[in-house]
C-alpha cells in the first residue's frame, strides 16, 4: 500500500516535472511553441508505448459521443497556458491556481448536472481554497504599492 | 537565473482559469475511456491536440524569444506527461482509487514545484516561498482534499 501511495505521489511529482519542462521549454520558444512539442513529443511517445503493450483500441473505442474527441485543443490551450503562467509566476503558485481552478470549476460542473454531493463539504473546500487563493496573491513585498492590492 | 518578473492580477486569473480547462479534458478524456482504453483516451486528445498545434504554427507563425536553441531535455516535457497517464492508470486500480491517486498526486506536485521554485531547478525562475505560500498551500490544499474524499455523495 505504501509502494502505491509513492507511486501517486510520483504521479504529481511528473505532472509539476512535465509543466517545468515545458515552461524552460517557452523560455527559449514561445509557449505555443512549447505546447506543439509537448503534444508531438507526447503523441509519438503513447502510440509507441500503446505499439508495445498492445490494446490501444481495445473494447468500443469509437463509442463515445463526438464532443469526447475534442480534448486535444483543450489540452493543447491548456499546456500553453501553463507554459505562460509558470514562466511568470513561478511553479508553486502556478500549481496551486490549477488545483484551485480545477476543484472549483469540478464543483461547478457536478453542480450544474445535479451529481449528488454533499453541500456543506463543498461550501466548506470551495471557500478554503477561495481564502488560498486570497492570501497567495497578496505579496508581501508589494504591501507599499496600493495598486496590486485592488484585489 | 533570473529573478521572476513581479506577479500580475492577470497572471493569477489566468492560472486559475487554466484549471478549470483542467476539468473539461477530465471530463472529455474520462468520457473516451468508458468505451475505450485509458491509453486510448491519453491518444486521442494526443491526435487532436497535434492537430490543433500545427494549424497554429502554420498559420499564426509564433515568434521565438531566443534565437539559442533548448536544451534537449526541455523537449521531454510530453514524455514526462505520458508516463503520468500510465502511472496514474494504475495506481486508479489499487486501492487507493481515484481519490487517493489524485490528493497524493496534488502533494507530489507541490513538494516538487516548491522545491522547483527554491532552486531554480530547470532553468525556471529562481523564487524562494514565503510563508504566505505555504499558508496558501494549506488552505487549498485543504479544501481539496475536502472536496475529494466529502464532496461527493
Amino acid at each position: 500500500m505504501l509502494g502505491f501511495a509513492a507511486l501517486a505521489v510520483f504521479g504529481g511529482v511528473l505532472v509539476s516535472l512535465s509543466r517545468q519542462l515545458n515552461g524552460r521549454l517557452s523560455l527559449s520558444t514561445s509557449a505555443l511553441h512549447s505546447s506543439y512539442w509537448n503534444h508531438i513529443v507526447g503523441l509519438v511517445f503513447i502510440t509507441i508505448i500503446g505499439a508495445a503493450l498492445g490494446g490501444l483500441f481495445a473494447g468500443d473505442p469509437w463509442g463515445a459521443p463526438w464532443w469526447a474527441y475534442l480534448g486535444g485543443p483543450i489540452g493543447f490551450i491548456f499546456i500553453a497556458a501553463s507554459s505562460w503562467s509558470i514562466t511568470r509566476i513561478g511553479a508553486a503558485q502556478t500549481a496551486l491556481l490549477i488545483i484551485a481552478g480545477q476543484m472549483i470549476s469540478g464543483v461547478i460542473v457536478d453542480v450544474a448536472l445535479g451529481t449528488a454531493g454533499n453541500t456543506m463539504a463543498r461550501m466548506i473546500g470551495v471557500t478554503l481554497i477561495l481564502a488560498g487563493m486570497v492570501i497567495a496573491r497578496t505579496n508581501p513585498k508589494k504591501t507599499l504599492d496600493k495598486t496590486t492590492q485592488t484585489d | 537565473m533570473s529573478t521572476a518578473p513581479s506577479p500580475r492580477v492577470i497572471d493569477f486569473l489566468g492560472a486559475f482559469a487554466t484549471g478549470g480547462l483542467l476539468t473539461l479534458m477530465v471530463w472529455f478524456n474520462g468520457t473516451l475511456a468508458v468505451t475505450g482504453s485509458l491509453l486510448f483516451a491519453s491518444w486521442v486528445p494526443h491526435v487532436t491536440g497535434s492537430i490543433l498545434a500545427i494549424a497554429v504554427l502554420l498559420f499564426l507563425r509564433p515568434t521565438k524569444a531566443s534565437t539559442v536553441r533548448a536544451p534537449w531535455w526541455a523537449y521531454l516535457g510530453g514524455v514526462s506527461g505520458a508516463v503520468t497517464v500510465v502511472v496514474t492508470s494504475f495506481t486508479m486500480s489499487t486501492p487507493l482509487a481515484i481519490s487517493g491517486t489524485i490528493a497524493l498526486g496534488l502533494g507530489g506536485q507541490m513538494i516538487f514545484s516548491l522545491a522547483a521554485d527554491k532552486w531554480g531547478i530547470m532553468g525556471l525562475p529562481q523564487r524562494d516561498p514565503t510563508w504566505r505560500d505555504m499558508a496558501a498551500l494549506t488552505l487549498i490544499l485543504t479544501g481539496s482534499i475536502i472536496l475529494i474524499y466529502f464532496g461527493g455523495a
